[in-house]
């Protein structure tokens, strides 16, 4: 426990002592306010339909997507294959902590640092409920999603990491593995054959974050989301035990 | 403490590691010594639990490495050959991790890192960046990461590599002090190192161990090898002919293939010194230096680990000598 707490700390400090972190958080915020902006200001229209700014804003815009599709790799990439890259691995590996322990203070560390990058955007439900009333519920659920879709991306940076000794590679090779699992989702609509239609509308994340800004809080995508990041950290500490046998 | 048995490491058609059994006893300095790239690093890497052996087990402190990996790599601090930092991190930030890595508290780290900071001499870097540290501070740093959590077993690859003459002495000295309560191997290819560090010293070469010993047994067992350098002024023709049939002298060879300066190889256990001198005045030559040059380390290590020559037996020796090669002509000085 010490270690995964060492490994996380020491993480998190180097996060913040990156330039990239802070190129993120400012992408990150750039992106978040011009669609908050957008959104308001259409729906400012009186010829707009009716709608709570922030159920839009969770996940209804293509923006949010694409953010999250970049912020991922961009946070994860350099978690496990810096430390191949430099040979510090070297010491965390003859550590008396296993690789798993190692895996989950990586990771920890990504999911709190991406949980503080979202923490500006508490504003804008500020800014909402000082001019006009804001149904908390919805969006509280809609940070539950942010917080599920992201913690699912997260492991699988963290995973593609663990593969190689580039962070360059790290970061194409989870964009690559994001893609299908973003959009594997959006083949319901391909399909007539109720049985597959419905296998992927429980895939389909767009569908969960529309539901979570609704305040509609299925447990089913929750345990979607737990058992892939389960999996992905799986399989991350697998990764980096045969990487030793090489 | 540290037992090693049959250690083997392949990668696919290339044995970097083989057979190398090594026993490091409580207390007890060991010196690991081989040219580059004789398996040195590997057979580390395997001890330390890094690398997995191909075959061959591996026990620290009565913990085996693959029944309790975790437990094992606790017994032992280590410096890896490649010290390898986050350049981003404070040296006493960096310390503080590497403690809390091993298990340590955050305030028990503080409570020891004066001491281990003080002991590797990195007093005026302990608030510097890493990234922006020679090479001689980092090795320091690395050291230091490896001792302060005061491991039973260390275990040191090239302790001294990139210091200068100045710290190399003092690391020396506190490689010592450390020896002194715990268990140590280190690897070098310094032959003084060894020398004045090691109880015992493991000569590999080629993924094999090729000799075993203290220093001095070391240096017993191959005293075949006592040279005498002969110096005359300037001697007439021949004069290497008459030398080499003196008694007990089995090769003569001209100092840069001159007529006054030579080196004689001895036969074993025998000691021409006062025949060279007797035949200097039979043949009226004026004799300016007979001087005797037992086989150091160095030689030993030079004998043990040339490679391009023909293979012949070895000299009698007690250790476990497998192979080893006619020493070559030239003085080689790592």
């Amino acid at each position: 426990m010490k270690g995964i707490l060492a490994i996380m700390d020491r993480e998190i400090r180097a996060y913040f002592f990156s330039p990239l972190a802070y190129i993120v958080a400012a992408f990150l915020l750039l992106v978040n306010g011009m669609v908050f902006w957008l959104i308001v200001s259409f729906l400012n229209n009186p010829q707009a339909r009716f709608g709570a700014p922030l159920e839009l804003f969770f996940g209804q815009t293509i923006y949010f997507w694409l953010v999250l599709l970049f912020v991922a790799p961009v946070l994860t990439m350099r978690l496990l294959s810096e430390e191949r890259r430099s040979g510090t691995i070297e010491v965390l590996m003859t550590a008396p902590i296993n690789e798993a322990q190692v895996v989950v203070g990586k990771y920890l560390a990504a999911l709190i640092f991406y949980c503080f990058l979202w923490l500006p955007t508490l504003t804008y439900a500020g800014i909402v409920a000082y001019y006009s009333e804001v149904d908390w519920g919805p969006v509280a659920a809609g940070y539950l999603g942010v917080f599920g879709v992201g913690a699912l991306f997260l492991s699988v940076g963290l995973f593609a990491s663990a593969l190689t000794r580039s962070q360059l590679v790290a970061a194409i090779l989870t964009f690559a593995l994001l893609i299908p699992l973003f959009t594997f989702g959006l083949l319901e609509n391909l399909f007539n054959d109720p049985m597959l239609k419905q296998v992927f509308s429980y895939l389909n994340l767009w569908q969960h974050m529309e539901e979570f800004s609704k305040g509609i809080v299925d447990t089913r995508h929750l345990v979607y989301y737990l058992s892939v990041t389960v999996l992905f950290l799986f399989l991350s500490a697998k990764a980096l035990e045969a990487k030793k046998w090489r | 403490m540290i037992e090693a048995l049959n250690l083997t490491r392949r990668y696919g058609d290339f044995t970097a590691v083989d057979q190398i059994s090594l026993t490091v006893n409580e207390g007890e300095i060991v010196g690991m010594l081989g040219p580059n790239g004789a398996g040195k690093t590997t057979t580390i890497r395997m001890i330390t639990g890094f690398l997995p052996p191909t075959e061959g087990r591996v026990t620290v402190g009565g913990k085996d490495l693959f029944a309790d990996a975790v437990g094992v790599r606790g017994e032992i601090g280590y410096l890896p050959e490649n010290v390898a930092l986050y350049p981003e991190m404070r040296v006493s930030e960096y310390l503080t991790y590497r403690a809390m890595l091993e298990g340590m508290t955050r305030a028990q780290a503080r409570t020891r890192l004066p001491e281990t900071i003080a002991s590797c001499f990195i007093e005026e870097v302990e608030d510097q960046i890493i990234g922006t540290l020679s090479k001689g501070y980092r090795q320091r740093v690395g050291l230091a990461a490896a001792i302060l959590h005061e491991p039973q077993a260390l275990v040191l690859d090239e302790p001294t590599v990139g210091l200068d003459p100045k710290q190399i002495i003092a690391i020396r000295e506190l490689i010592r002090e450390l020896g002194r309560e715990r268990t140590l191997l280190l690897s070098t290819h310094i032959l003084p190192e060894v020398e004045l560090l090691c109880d015992r010293v493991i000569i590999i070469d080629r993924g094999r161990i090729v000799a075993e010993g203290t220093p001095e047994s070391l240096k017993q067992s191959w005293i075949g090898a006592t040279m005498l350098r002969v110096e005359l002024k300037q001697g007439p023709e021949g004069v290497a002919e008459i030398l080499e049939q003196i008694r007990g002298v089995s090769s003569v060879e001209p100092i840069d293939g001159g007529r006054s300066r030579f080196n004689l190889e001895c036969e074993d256990q025998s000691d021409p010194r006062e025949a060279v001198f007797r035949a200097a005045v039979e043949n009226g030559w004026t004799l300016l230096e007979l001087a005797e040059e037992r086989a150091s380390l160095e030689d030993i290590f030079v004998r043990l680990t040339t490679r391009d020559v023909t293979e012949t037996p070895a000299p009698a020796t007690e250790p476990s000598t497998k192979e080893t090669g006619e020493p070559t002509d030239e003085e080689v000085t790592p």
